[in-house]
């Protein structure tokens, strides 16, 4: 497969590594020379060093074959220019651009952007996730988060210890799919009890957790009102 | 009739100052507010200082009742950006974007935006007053 890998900084250089590790025939474009020389140093690429969005440098660099293109500047406008002259002028059948700034997701998505990453919103979601890992684990995600699969791990003063699962109130976005407790998967019914030290395996979205979050340390509605 | 100009700077400046002038409501924005400043007190308009593409920015500057978005920025992916924000997602009815190197004119011609080179402009008269000289 041939991709197209647009801007040589930290991103850039390492996806460039990555995908010649994997065995893809990678071309890298970058503008300043400088940056050039010191990538070819390190690694035996196609690099090009030119404007990734002129349409003849483009085009000289064979563009036109391309199967993947990946925009990867530190400027918003480059990257969504670079992947709208892939789409409408060569056809490329996915673009990927990256956003530094994550109000620009939906403007990109809009106008057609196959595929946006957000640094900037990763790093923000990686380090708040760090935050209260030991309570709320995520194992998967799915379609970027749209659904998650997270992992509450159950402990001595949670409210939920004690109850049955048919009388927590959860969130409508969520499902509880299994409990693991002494390492045994236990197929989780209305009747289940949740017990001290159980894992609690719940389908839901990023939206939904810190919600859960909150249930599992009050009780929810549900428990406030039994206790008056 | 709303009119938005993106970029603040001599051309910019200038345009914004004429049709405010000439009873235009103008709308300018620039990430830099000392590029604003340049359009003094006199100015009869709004000056908006943020990313010249933003949602908010642009509604902000009531980009779904302009008539005109003007794009004059010395970046011509910034004006490209910003043009193709304005026409595909504002449906603004008449988008016009500044080209600054003429080698990029094939890049606004592929995304289908209407521009105004200045380069070429330029040099086109500076040939015909040569070619017009009598001697």
């Amino acid at each position: 497969m041939k991709s197209i890998i647009i801007g040589g900084g930290k991103i850039g250089f390492n996806l460039l590594k990555t995908l010649k590790d994997r065995g893809y025939n990678v071309t890298l474009f970058e503008i300043d020379e400088n940056i050039c020389r010191a990538i070819a140093e390190d690694i035996d690429s196609d690099i090009i060093c030119g404007d990734g969005t002129s349409l003849d440098v483009l085009k000289d660099a064979g563009i036109n074959g391309a199967d993947i293109i990946a925009a990867v500047t530190g400027k918003d406008e480059e990257n969504l220019v670079i992947c709208q002259i892939a789409k409408r002028g060569f056809n490329i059948g996915k673009s990927i651009a990256r956003i530094n700034n994550p109000k620009n997701i939906p403007m990109f998505k809009a106008l057609g952007v196959d595929q946006t990453v957000c640094s900037t919103e990763v790093i923000a979601n990686l380090i708040e996730y760090e935050f209260d890992r030991d309570v709320c684990k995520i194992v998967q995600t799915f379609d970027r988060g749209a659904m998650i699969l997270v992992e509450v791990a159950v402990k001595e003063g949670n409210k939920w210890i004690n109850q049955y699962v048919k009388d927590l109130s959860l969130p409508s976005e969520c499902v509880i799919v299994s409990i693991l407790r002494d390492e045994k998967a236990l197929f989780v019914r209305g009747d289940t009890q949740i017990k001290n030290g159980d894992n609690i395996h719940i389908i839901t979205n990023r939206a939904t957790v810190p919600e859960i979050k909150k249930q599992l340390h009050s009780g929810g509605a549900q428990n406030a009102k039994q206790k008056k | 009739m709303n009119i938005i100009i993106i970029g603040c700077g001599r051309l910019g400046s200038t345009l914004a100052l004429e049709l405010a002038d000439a009873g235009y409501n103008i709308a300018v924005i620039d990430s830099d507010a000392k590029r604003l400043s340049a359009l003094g007190s006199g100015f009869n308009g709004l000056a908006i200082k943020g990313i010249e593409y933003d949602n908010s920015i642009l509604k902000q500057a009531g980009i779904s009742r302009a008539s005109f978005v003007i794009s004059v920025t010395p970046d011509d992916n910034l004006n490209i950006t910003a043009s193709l924000i304005a026409k595909n997602i504002f449906k603004v009815p008449r988008v016009i974007a500044k080209i600054n190197n003429p080698n990029k004119k094939d890049v606004f011609k592929v995304l289908d935006i209407e521009t105004i080179n200045p380069t070429e402009l330029i040099s086109y008269m500076i040939k015909s007053k040569i070619e017009g000289d009598p001697k």
